[in-house]
């Protein structure tokens, strides 16, 4: 009898334990990683707490890249560093989440020139104010390209081609707004056409651009230098010019806009702010973190990688830059009629 | 012959055992944030990489292989049994897939798209060791033009995905093709749709509107029939491919590859294109008085290949032009660059042993995915023995982990219970989902490319039909409209 | 005799959204009384949408646009959801008599689906509060509850094994940062 009972009696038995059973063995595991991976160091002012870091952008863009080679860079300074994503319009949404976060040095942001001009087009009512800017770190320069057997020698030859007839000159390039679109408007702005007129076709990716731009579709592009240098190197495309106010290194053949007299002068940089109302010690204690990181070998290796520049910059300066960027911008995206 | 030897080195490279366990566990992960609605392999790949910075460069592209090819897998599992896409490209495979397990053939349902992965896997794979240059090629002359006879042939082709009512369908294509409307006008940078919120400028997360519009509505759908206490037969019958499943199986596998790895190469291609052509192929394929709509096998083998095809499709561009076109190439190309590997022309020439391992790699990911999930088939349809209250309940927590991790604003929370009540509305009027999301991912393509074909030509229509390409697709797309008429033409003087 | 006063039933649509037996939507097109009630509360959302993105596309400015602005695509959207929402309208009026059977549904089941919509909200506010994990286990509970689960308790194990097993998976090996509570999960 007793035999035959238990059975039953033993099964619902442990389904009624076994729920507690794995809910205790999953609470262990949560208080057994408790702490993982934290290394706090250094950092007084940040009562050895975690830095965290928003990339306002998608896994894999700009500001994704910069922000998770900061933080390898800053791994071996101040332990792990938290990166997340908070994608979308150029950035403004990330800022307007970011904005909400309360005046914690252990809070940062990836910030840049798409953004600056982002807040302006998305009539983002959030903007850079409310925030502390820290430091400007990297910089990319713009490229204008033609398909390798287009017709256009040189950016002369580009330049006449906007005077003649603005419409029937195509340029492709990234999101509308964006770095690319600028540089063109400040192009035509300088050679006395109408930036608005510009026939600019964005798009969503370098990919897609480089695509309308091999298939023949359009006359020319710009693009950021670390992005479309394989394809320079690999003979696709023909470099016509750089947006840099001296020649770059790894074009040492190529021409500034400058050079070639049209006075246009543009970098897509990349900074880091923290949130406003931080105190001045902290804002000190963190600048000094990027700083020493913008100097040591690592970073420098880094930029070598990827193509890009050293724009370090800090305090007031990086303050002064960004505002005298906001006030140029500012005017061109009015004169694209993207206000 | 030099390139078979490199690729026997870069198999004796991977093929260690302290790699093979790296592959395991790549393919482990990959499987899981594929099967979560939200978590993809681009997030996964980028939160990881800093931690393997440690590892050796082989064992964490090999583990990286495994989290790719494993994440396009992974999606599909949840889509057949629950009918809760994982991910937006494994949405057609639950249309008959998920029928299929309703009927007790969930087991082989996971087996065809088990296999067809694998099949599709692997020859995309050998695409991308033979013809990649080839295919580059092809992928970086389509220009906007080409793309707008690619989304014509598109949307003619998912007329068969809008069921039994014309105006339905049709009324949920609208709904979708809307929700694409929302955010920033990419050529204009004016924000349509958007009313001020910051979190709608950026357009909806389609990964948002498929767990609304599957996962939420079928939980609600399910609270308000009370059918939560019910569970499913999860195999009746024989379990896994009978003889005649296999021989429906493998042309649509082999079609679905065929369609996946060009369509994958290209920029803006996608896995959800060819996974929306392939089921349309296969279901106008069907002869009359098959099990589409009823749970065909062959509408769960066609997708499931082309969606791997173009997951290998991918990485063509990636390797031989140094262009990533997904955001899972994007990251993919920071591991490669992290690891000293330009991609480009002279990746073949200069980074051999390395690219070898990697190629090699993503064979072995492949056959263990296969060799971890076949056994696991019936497992994993014992799943619905569970009853459906459990089930749904966990449904609804990985819903709403998935929105935070693609967005992680209140917004899309708010968004994706909207959607849900909108989906529940929908499927109570007996209106079909699986439009919706193709407007979705369709719209905006279509859109833009149109615009900006026609900016380029400066208005002038006629750069649409050239080149030889548009040519050949509008072609096509020409047969698709006229065929069926045809057909039944065609028919009907045989049985006079 | 059991088909009931329109408008009446309309308005109980509108607030709940109720439900039939047609889950799938792939089925031949069902006419009994909650489906054609449910197709023409769709019709009239149809037509605000087309309302709100007719109304949307005409605020828009064509400024640098190419030869097709902005405008174009919404307005041809807004267009033809203007027209599929009156067609399904106007044919789930006609098709509203002869249809069978009730269209609402029990009330015990619309108020479930009203706790559940609840259970949602309350959880999307106080997620940042008190993390991912408490928050998490107590939409499972509730929603396996109301979902019809025989052992409720059980389900606050269950749930809680998820959400601890997603947590440590997700924000503590990967490092998805989740929401935590003040104890750190």
């Amino acid at each position: 009898m007793d035999q035959r009972r238990s059975g039953p009696v033993r099964r619902a038995r442990s389904r009624r334990v076994a729920p507690v059973v794995t809910a205790a063995v999953a609470t262990v595991a949560l208080l057994v990683t408790q702490g993982l991976g934290q290394r706090p160091e250094g950092l007084h002012a940040l009562e050895g707490r975690q830095l965290r870091l928003m990339a306002p952008a998608a896994p894999g863009g700009g500001w994704d890249q910069t922000s998770r080679e900061i933080q390898t860079a800053l791994r071996d300074r101040i332990g792990r560093v938290e990166v997340y994503n908070v994608d979308g319009a150029g950035g403004t949404v990330g800022l307007s989440q970011y904005a909400q976060l309360p005046a914690d040095p252990t809070e940062l942001m990836v910030t840049g020139l798409i953004m600056v001009g982002a807040i302006q087009t998305n009539h983002s009512p959030v903007t850079l104010a409310e925030t502390t800017p820290l430091a400007r770190l990297t910089t990319d320069y713009e490229v204008v390209v033609v398909p390798a057997d287009s017709p256009l020698r040189g950016i002369d030859d580009l330049v006449t081609a906007m005077r003649t007839d603005l419409r029937s000159v195509s340029i492709a390039g990234g999101s509308a707004g964006g770095v690319e679109q600028i540089l063109a408007g400040l192009i035509a702005d300088e050679i006395g056409k109408n930036p608005s007129k510009v026939n600019y076709i964005a798009h969503s990716g370098g990919g897609e651009m480089l695509t309308t731009l091999l298939s023949g579709r359009s006359d020319a592009a710009i693009s950021g230098l670390s992005e479309i240098l394989p394809q320079i190197e690999a003979g696709r495309v023909r470099p016509l010019a750089v947006s840099s106010a001296e020649r770059l290194p790894t074009l040492p053949d190529v021409p500034t806009l400058r050079e070639r007299g049209v006075d246009v002068e543009l970098s897509n940089w990349r900074g880091i702010v923290a949130p406003a109302g931080i105190s001045a010690e902290e804002e000190r204690v963190l600048e000094d973190m990027l700083m020493r990181m913008a100097r040591s070998p690592r970073w420098q290796e880094t930029l070598r990688r990827r193509g890009w520049g050293d724009a370090a910059l800090a305090g007031p300066e990086f303050e002064r830059f960004l505002a005298s960027e906001q006030r140029r911008i500012g005017r061109v995206l009015e004169k694209l009629d993207l206000r | 012959m030099d390139q078979l030897e490199a690729l026997l080195r870069g198999f004796d490279a991977a093929l260690s055992a302290g790699n093979l366990l790296w592959a395991l566990l790549g393919v482990t992960i990959g499987t899981a944030v594929g099967v979560l609605p939200g978590i993809g392999p681009a997030l996964t790949v980028a939160l990881l990489l800093p931690i393997t910075f440690r590892l050796e460069p082989t064992s964490s592209l090999i583990m990286f292989a495994g989290i790719y090819y494993g994440g396009m897998y992974g999606g599909s599992t949840t889509s057949i049994l629950l009918n809760t896409p994982g991910e937006s490209a494994a949405m057609v495979s639950a249309l008959e897939g998920n029928k299929m397990s309703r009927a007790g053939r969930g087991a082989a349902a996971l087996a065809t798209a088990a296999l067809g992965s694998f099949v599709a896997g692997t020859l995309g794979t050998l695409g991308v060791t033979l013809l990649a240059p080839v295919v580059a090629e092809f992928a970086i002359g389509f220009g906007p033009s080409e793309y707008v006879a690619l989304m014509a042939l598109a949307f003619v082709s998912v007329s068969t995905l809008l069921g039994s009512s014309r105006l339905k369908g049709m009324a949920s294509l609208l709904v979708g093709l809307t929700v694409g409307l929302v955010g920033i006008d990419a050529q204009t940078g004016q924000a349509r749709l958007s009313f001020g919120i910051p979190a709608l400028l950026d357009g909806i997360d389609v990964v948002i509107v498929v767990v609304a519009l599957f996962a939420l509505g079928e939980t609600f759908d399910r609270l308000l029939k009370g059918t939560g206490g019910e569970t499913v037969e999860p195999v009746r019958g024989r379990a896994v491919l009978s003889r005649q499943d296999w021989r429906r199986s493998w042309p649509a596998w082999l079609r679905g590859t065929v369609l996946g790895f060009p369509i994958g190469a290209l920029p803006a291609g996608g896995a959800e294109v060819p996974t929306f052509l392939s089921y349309s192929t296969e279901r106008r394929l069907s002869r009359k008085g098959s099990r589409f709509g009823r749970g065909a096998i062959e509408g769960v083998a066609g997708p499931e290949a082309a969606n791997n095809a173009a997951a290998a499709g991918v990485l063509v561009p990636l390797l031989t032009i140094g262009l990533p076109t997904s955001a899972t190439a994007a990251v993919i190309l920071t591991a490669f660059q992290s690891y000293g590997l330009q991609p480009g022309p002279q990746l073949f020439s200069e980074s051999g042993p390395l690219l070898w391992t990697l190629i090699a790699s993503l064979y072995i990911g492949n056959l263990m995915l296969l060799v971890l999930n076949l056994p696991l088939v019936k497992l994993w349809a014992r799943l619905l023995t569970i009853p459906a209250y459990a089930i749904y309940a966990a449904v609804l927590v990985f819903a709403t982990l998935g929105t935070f991790a693609s967005g992680g604003t209140t917004v899309d929370l708010v968004v994706l219970y909207a959607l849900g009540a909108v989906a529940l509305l929908m499927r109570t009027a007996n209106v079909p989902v699986a439009p919706a999301v193709v407007g979705l991912i369709l719209g905006p393509l279509a859109e833009q490319q149109l615009r900006r074909a026609l900016a380029l030509s400066q208005g002038d229509p006629t750069v649409l039909v050239s080149g030889p390409l548009t040519i050949a697709l509008w072609g096509v797309v020409a047969l698709f409209v006229v065929a069926p008429g045809v057909l039944k033409f065609v028919r009907l003087r045989k049985t006079c | 005799m059991a088909i009931p006063e329109t408008g009446d039933a309309r308005e109980s649509i509108d607030d709940h959204e109720s439900g039939d037996d047609v889950g799938t939507g792939d089925g031949p097109a069902g006419d009994d009384g909650r489906t054609v009630g449910a197709a023409a509360v769709l019709g009239l959302f149809l037509l605000a949408l087309a309302a709100v993105t007719l109304f949307d596309a005409a605020s828009l400015s064509r400024a640098g646009a190419g030869p097709l602005g902005p405008a174009v695509f919404p307005g041809l959207i807004g267009t033809l959801l203007a027209v599929a929402g009156v067609t399904m309208l106007v044919r789930s009026l006609r098709q509203w008599p002869s249809a069978p059977g009730p269209a609402g549904v029990p009330a015990g089941r619309l108020l479930r689906l009203a706790a559940l919509v609840v259970l949602l909200v309350i959880f999307a506010v106080v997620l940042p509060i008190v993390g991912y994990v408490a928050s998490s286990t107590a939409l499972f509970a509730g929603a396996a509850f109301l979902l019809g689960s025989p052992h409720p308790w059980r389900g606050i194990a269950y749930g809680w094994t998820l959400a601890a097993v997603v947590f440590v998976v997700f924000d503590r090996v990967i490092g998805l940062s989740l929401p935590a509570g003040p104890w750190g999960f």
